[in-house]
């Protein structure tokens, strides 16, 4: 049963109360909890404060973010926004009838100890996510962060697991429940630098569709009324998954996998399968007042968040079906065990939604029912043992951490140029730029007959990368979606300002060298820990970044995550904003790939290439740790956009320019269409090497000779800056630069790739 | 009327769902529960209250036994009346984890009976030993009634995603297929060639991806048509969509002047 503890105690007590219940709440917030009990004349139980831990943790209550995200991310005005930013995903219009959901957020510390079961969990949640607003979900998107693969053995710090353990855990958790519950998994990265030696950052997106009638809010809206009952179905509840929230807002260290195992939830995709059918039938029979998926901190954060602010609830906790007997009341409310839906439901609608439970064999009870005193309640086999102001719980102190910033560090600096046809092959083979179709090809990316241009995409046998894949969410409207999801550590590493700003113009390259316009983003914000002013300042400038970009094109930020404290004594993650985009396009049959499609067409570079080399690989292949960051304007992108979309019907493939540069961007249009391609660089005023391999934003795109006029006439007409600069031709890559001569077979180039 | 079949784990009925359903052709999904008495009695099924039964891709109950294992077993409750089904010449599919299906129940080859109770065919685990996602070329080796509208030799593009696809069986059952053109479809390269990895994606015994019955009423394949059912799904562009006579085949046979 539950314990009463008195805090009536000195301060140093108060925190060994926190520490002993594993609640992580500072003294400050000791003390609030304090008064709080000392206004209800009475002392806590065990339970009230796993509550108020669970509800007031970093994770779930983004006490230390919010005012940051407000002033830059949140608030963008659009008119696609239907209900984003507060909801556990963001939904935006997408046709008369029909709105999209977009979800992102992360799983790292879990997949840190346990890569398999974490990653595969972080599918589970998402998934839910957008299911809880009576979405379909359509596409999963995994972007991945690593340690360097080579990493010795022997200097690995104690209690952390190799990357190359850790990338296999991960790719297979991701592959055997994103395969299992059968929602196809289109786009991602994989990116590694040893800063993620001890923190990997497992990403994961998803993307739904809903009708418009259907979507459902997870807050009990004002209709709802007293003794509406809560349906709590799915998964049983066991002792998986406890505290995941609060070991998600501190650092790991060594004690990490011997203490914390137990907060990794266990999946299992064979009842999450079903729970979707389950529940998307139950909304589209309109039996669906209220939903929200039981995620971080359990049973507590859902009722607290889905009562608040309308109303209040009373739980029977003993209703609640369990994985093990003998579990402490305390830990049946803050388990975060997967595969668990509640629903809100008029009492007469119970049994038309258990009927459909019933034929896919989910389990289900009801477990307790709304109030209307704004109070939460928790009964157990007849005892009242939590029984607390909702608001109180629900709205936790909110932080100004304090922050500074770092001084933006420019200057060039004199070097030889380098020997080119090795310089490219060794940046084609490193591992940040190589061919990815071994994670990718591990994954379903077809299942559901919606992948319309794929992750990777060319001949067959000749595979190259994509830059955003379109999906085809309706079966009786040809309008589309792209999806593309980005990141740029080495840029962040040196300015997370114009870092920020580079990610989101990248996203929407590739969205729009799909032939797709920028209609919404997400965003994951994985920094290290925000109690040092450092890593707040970077997080500041970061947001900054992000925001102004996104307001000046008029896109909005619909929905977001944040994590930090991924950080050990060793190593803090590069800051590492994650930016997922969704294009509109109005016709999928008009949607453009990569790959290089015809012997003597034209090839045009379009944007602006400058002397951009900080961060980029070829300088980072060099050891050179000087240069100028590529400073990304949203006015400048937006022509380029304009001037893109506008002649698309003429353009036969379009891939972006970015990481590698000029060079890497043909090299992957000649994979896919396994062809070869003659340059001539000379009519650009810079060195050979900087042309090839400057990270500006740039597009490279090929044309048919006799729509050459047409092309070059709306590109000036944009303001757009362009460069004729070669035919697809033969089977080789042909450079010449004046008078240097650059020569590579298209097999060499395939061989370094892959 | 075609009854989808599905149970946990099942994934792909909606896009074979969706297949029929563009094509006019009345369809239905109906749950392993309602075949088998297990349902509510208003939900219960009459299978010879459809003229064919599809089963689609996906991972039935997980396939952490074996591929197809569990969904075969349960399956194997009305068996009789499967075999009935057949034998009246009515149709049963299988995609992906559907050809798994059926090996499992023993409705495939469809040799020595129309079912047997040993399984005699295996879709064993890959030889690269990973699941893969990937289109490859198939060559139509044989008629069946699943695939009259395509032409004898024709190459298609089919996209795959499976773990355990490589086909297995004994001497006798492959010398058998091939003396009564049951192999339906063969890994080939572009130029149409029998050829090893990558083209024959799982190593399956000479490149058989696909295999009907005696009578060619029975019919399972690893690769999934229904994801190529429009020109716009492939990898590479067509104008129509590989799949779309698959299931054109079935529909005409359906159709056909008993």
């Amino acid at each position: 049963m539950a314990e009463e503890i008195s805090l009536n105690v000195n301060d140093r007590k108060l925190i060994e109360i926190s520490q002993a219940l594993g609640i992580g709440l500072n003294l400050e917030e000791m003390h609030k909890v304090r008064d709080y009990f000392y206004s209800e004349k009475r002392n806590p139980r065990d339970i009230e404060l796993q509550a108020i831990g669970q509800a007031w943790s970093e994770h779930c209550s983004y006490k230390s973010s919010k005012s940051i995200l407000k002033k830059f991310i949140f608030g963008i005005k659009a008119k696609q926004n239907l209900l984003v930013i507060e909801e556990d995903a963001g939904v935006v219009d997408f046709n008369k009838d029909y709105a999209y959901v977009v979800a992102l957020e992360s799983h790292n510390h879990p997949s840190a100890i346990e890569p398999y079961g974490g990653a595969a969990t972080g599918i589970g949640g998402i998934l839910r996510d957008v299911v809880c607003m009576g979405a379909k979900p359509i596409a999963l998107v995994d972007p991945l962060f690593f340690g360097d693969l080579n990493f010795d053995y022997k200097k690995l710090p104690k209690g952390v697991k190799h990357p190359k353990f850790i990338q296999n855990g991960v790719i297979s958790g991701i592959r055997d429940y994103g395969n299992r519950v059968g929602i196809p998994t289109v786009a991602g990265m994989v990116y590694y630098d040893v800063s993620y030696l001890t923190n990997c950052l497992v990403n994961v997106g998803c993307i739904g569709i809903v009708r418009k009638n259907r979507i459902i809010s997870s807050k009990i809206s004002k209709k709802g009324k007293k003794g509406d009952v809560f349906l709590l179905l799915g998964g049983r509840t066991g002792r998986d998954g406890i505290h995941g929230v609060t070991f998600a807002s501190t650092q790991l260290n060594e004690k990490s996998e011997k203490e914390d195992r137990s907060a990794v939830q266990v999946g299992n995709p064979i009842i999450k399968e079903p729970l979707i059918h389950v529940c998307l039938e139950a909304v589209e029979k309109n039996l669906v007042k209220a939903m929200k998926d039981l995620g971080g901190g359990g049973l507590s954060c859902c009722v607290d968040e889905m009562a608040y602010p309308n109303f209040g609830a009373v739980v029977n906790l003993e209703n609640v079906l369990l994985k093990e007997r003998d579990m402490k009341p305390w830990e049946i409310w803050v388990s975060e065990s997967q595969e668990r839906m509640m629903m809100l439901l008029d009492r007469k609608k119970v049994d038309k939604v258990t009927d459909i439970c019933d034929l896919w064999d989910i389990e289900y009870s009801i477990i307790g029912e709304i109030t209307e005193d704004k109070r939460i309640k928790v009964n157990y086999h007849g005892k009242t043992i939590l029984d607390m102001d909702i608001k109180f719980l629900v709205e936790p102190p909110v932080y100004n951490r304090p922050y500074t910033i770092r001084n933006l560090k420019e200057g060039e600096k004199e070097t030889k140029e380098p020997i080119y046809e090795k310089t490219i092959l060794e940046i084609l083979s490193s591992p940040n730029i190589r061919s990815k179709a071994f994670v990718i090809q591990q994954y379903d990316h077809e299942v559901g007959a919606r992948t319309v241009t794929k992750p990777l995409q060319g001949k067959i046998e000749s595979l190259t990368h994509s830059d955003s894949v379109i999906i085809k969410p309706l079966s009786k409207e040809y309008k589309g979606m792209a999806i593309a999801v980005d990141s740029n550590p080495s840029l962040m590493k040196i300015s997370p300002y114009w870092g920020a700003k580079y990610i989101m113009d990248e996203v929407c390259r590739n969205i729009v060298s799909s032939g797709a316009e920028p209609h919404s983003f997400a965003d994951c914000l994985n920094f290290g820990n925000p109690e040092k002013p450092e890593r707040m300042g970077e997080f500041y400038e970061a947001c900054k970044g992000l925001g102004e970009f996104a307001k000046a094109l008029g896109v909005p930020f619909v929905s977001g995550n944040v994590s930090f404290y991924n950080e050990s004594e060793y190593y803090s993650v590069i800051p590492t904003p994650v930016v997922l985009g969704i294009g509109i396009i109005d016709d999928i049959r008009k949607s453009i790939r990569t790959d290089f499609k015809r012997n003597g067409d034209l090839i045009y570079l379009i944007g602006d290439i400058k002397k951009e080399m900080a961060g980029s690989e070829y300088y980072k292949l060099y050891g050179y740790d000087f240069g100028y960051i590529p400073k990304c304007d949203p006015d400048e992108l937006k022509n380029k956009i304009k001037a893109i979309l506008e002649v698309k019907k003429i353009i036969k493939a379009c891939h972006d320019v970015s990481n590698g540069g000029l060079v890497v961007t043909v090299c992957e249009m000649m994979i896919g269409g396994n062809i070869g391609a003659s340059l001539d660089l000379s009519k650009i005023e810079m060195r050979t090497d900087y042309k090839l391999f400057s990270e500006s934003s740039c597009f490279v795109c090929e044309i048919r000779e006799r729509d050459f006029e047409e092309f070059e006439e709306i590109m000036k007409k944009n303001k757009v800056k362009f460069h004729r600069i070669g035919r697809v031709s033969g089977s080789r890559l042909k450079i010449i630069d004046k008078e240097k001569s650059i020569i590579l077979s298209l097999r060499e180039i395939k061989e370094a790739f892959s | 009327m075609i009854a989808i079949l599905r149970m946990e784990g099942t994934n792909n009925e909606d896009d074979i769902y969706n297949a029929f359903a563009a094509l006019k052709y009345p369809v239905e999904m109906v749950h392993l529960k309602q075949f088998t008495g297990e349902a509510k009695k208003e939900l219960q099924r009459n299978i010879f209250d459809y003229e064919g039964i599809m089963i689609p891709g996906g991972f039935s109950a997980g396939d952490y036994v074996r591929a197809g294992a569990i969904f075969g077993a349960r399956l194997k409750k009305i068996s009789k009346e499967l075999k009935e089904f057949v034998k009246e010449g009515r149709i049963i599919g299988g995609i992906c984890n559907g050809f798994q299906v059926l090996t499992e129940v023993g409705l495939l080859p469809g040799i020595d009976n129309i079912i047997v109770s040993k399984p005699q065919i295996s879709l064993a685990v890959n030889d690269s030993a990973k699941f893969e996602c990937r289109h490859v070329f198939l060559k139509h080796e044989n008629k069946c009634f699943f695939t009259e509208k395509y032409e004898k030799n024709e190459i298609i593009q089919v996209p795959i995603a499976h773990a355990e696809g490589k086909f297995i069986t004994s001497k006798r059952i492959l010398e058998e297929l091939k003396e009564n053109n049951q192999i339906i479809f063969k890994y080939v390269n572009r130029a149409g060639n029998y050829a090893g990895y990558p083209f024959n994606p799982n190593g399956s015994m000479e490149n058989i991806a696909g295999i009907s019955n005696l009578e060619g009423n029975v019919f399972g394949m690893m690769p999934h048509p229904e994801r190529v059912f429009y020109p716009y799904l492939h990898q590479e562009k067509k104008k129509v969509g590989d799949g779309k006579r698959f299931f054109e085949s079935i529909i005409k046979y359906l159709r056909r002047e008993v």
